[in-house]
């Protein structure tokens, strides 16, 4: 158990953008986005400005993440395509990116898997956004990067203590911090303007039953995570497969045959993720 | 196999181009060539054998024997995994 209170970690973790070890791009991205006020135009302009941002954003909405192979290109055309919220997480989560491969091996692809999965549910699902649900999904584990940043070598000590004793990591950071990366992420996610239904989601993507408002988004990110984890893709900290929750799952109301179609569906996405993955520069 | 990168040398010309269908002989002079390391496609996973990508699966589910949902999944996955190492 970590000698700190809940008050005192939070305050840490809020300011992890002031971290040494965080990506440049990051910083200068977050001051353009954290502000709420921010129009397409502005951002637009900032990330064109950028060769490496405008490339890595580029290179993921013609990824499979996003169905638009091949046919975005320039930032302004994403834009538009995709929503400002969406461009948004998305230029967070290529710039996490960096932190993330550091942070633990193989959360990237995990974040990227469970993005495909989500927008594979939410299309399923005939959600109006799943562009949107599927950000969500990228950012979903965002409170571990936090963590690992904050708090390495204790981080790094948990996640060996879980492997050990056959635990969840989520069950791990409760006994060591008394809080989870579902709240260190949500505390991140507010801290830096994320839209509210990226916040509720992130906070309550292992009890989706508890979100206030996008139940059904946190509900469908709280399946892709655990079908993206049964697959054995990528690495979220431990070796287990956290359980579906209940009132989430007969809440979505699919089937065992749905199930099946999608993880056709998500073989063929994760194959185009994987080569994503390996073709980084 | 397919090489899922061109290979270069240290001077950026390229000695093999992306796609190129690795045979034994090509293996061989690649080994030759000193090189720190190629790209293939499918990556290592798609190479592992189907006993052992079952086996993990039931590793990752061994704490959710008295979980009928967890069941649903793992049986979904257990089938799905099963056709895709069929191929």
């Amino acid at each position: 158990m970590i000698d700190k209170d809940v008050r005192a970690i939070r305050a840490e973790i809020e300011r992890i953008d002031t971290l040494p070890t965080i990506p440049t791009i990051l910083k200068k991205l977050l001051s353009v986005i954290e502000n709420p006020k921010a129009s397409l135009s502005t951002i637009g302009s900032f990330v064109s400005n950028d060769p490496v941002l405008t490339s890595r954003v580029l290179r993921m909405v013609n990824s499979p993440l996003y169905g638009f192979p091949g046919r975005i290109s320039s930032v302004n055309q994403a834009l538009i395509l995709l929503g400002l919220n969406v461009v948004r997480g998305l230029l967070l989560g290529v710039s996490v990116f960096e932190a993330m491969q550091k942070a633990m091996f193989g959360l990237w692809e995990h974040s990227l898997g469970t993005a495909v999965a989500a927008r594979i549910i939410a299309k399923r699902k005939k959600l109006s956004e799943p562009e949107e649900v599927s950000v969500a999904a990228l950012l979903h584990d965002l409170g571990k990067v936090a963590f690992s940043l904050k708090f390495p070598a204790e981080y790094e000590n948990l996640l060996k203590d879980v492997e050990d004793r056959s635990l969840l990591i989520v069950e791990g950071e409760k006994e060591f911090f008394g809080v989870t990366h579902a709240d260190a992420g949500a505390w991140v996610a507010k801290r830096w303007n994320f839209p509210p239904n990226l916040i509720e989601i992130i906070e309550y993507h292992h009890k989706p039953h508890l979100a206030k408002n996008f139940g059904t988004q946190a509900a469908v990110v709280h399946l892709a995570d655990i079908l993206i984890r049964a697959r054995g893709f990528g690495f979220a900290g431990d070796s287990l497969v956290p359980h579906l929750n209940q009132a989430a799952w007969y809440g979505l109301g699919l089937t065992e045959n749905d199930l099946k179609d999608m993880l056709s569906e998500l073989e063929e996405s994760l194959a185009e993720a994987s080569d994503f993955v390996l073709s980084d520069d | 196999m397919k090489l899922s990168r061109a290979v270069v040398n240290d001077s950026g010309m390229v000695l093999l181009p992306q796609g190129t269908v690795l045979t034994d002989s090509l293996i061989q002079r690649i080994e030759n060539m000193n090189l720190t390391s190629i790209s293939v496609e499918g990556g290592a996973e798609s190479r592992k054998p189907k006993e052992e990508v079952l086996a993990e699966l039931e590793h990752r589910f061994r704490k959710s024997d008295d979980q009928p949902l967890m069941q649903v999944i793992k049986r979904a996955m257990r089938e799905h995994l099963e056709a895709v190492y069929n191929k």
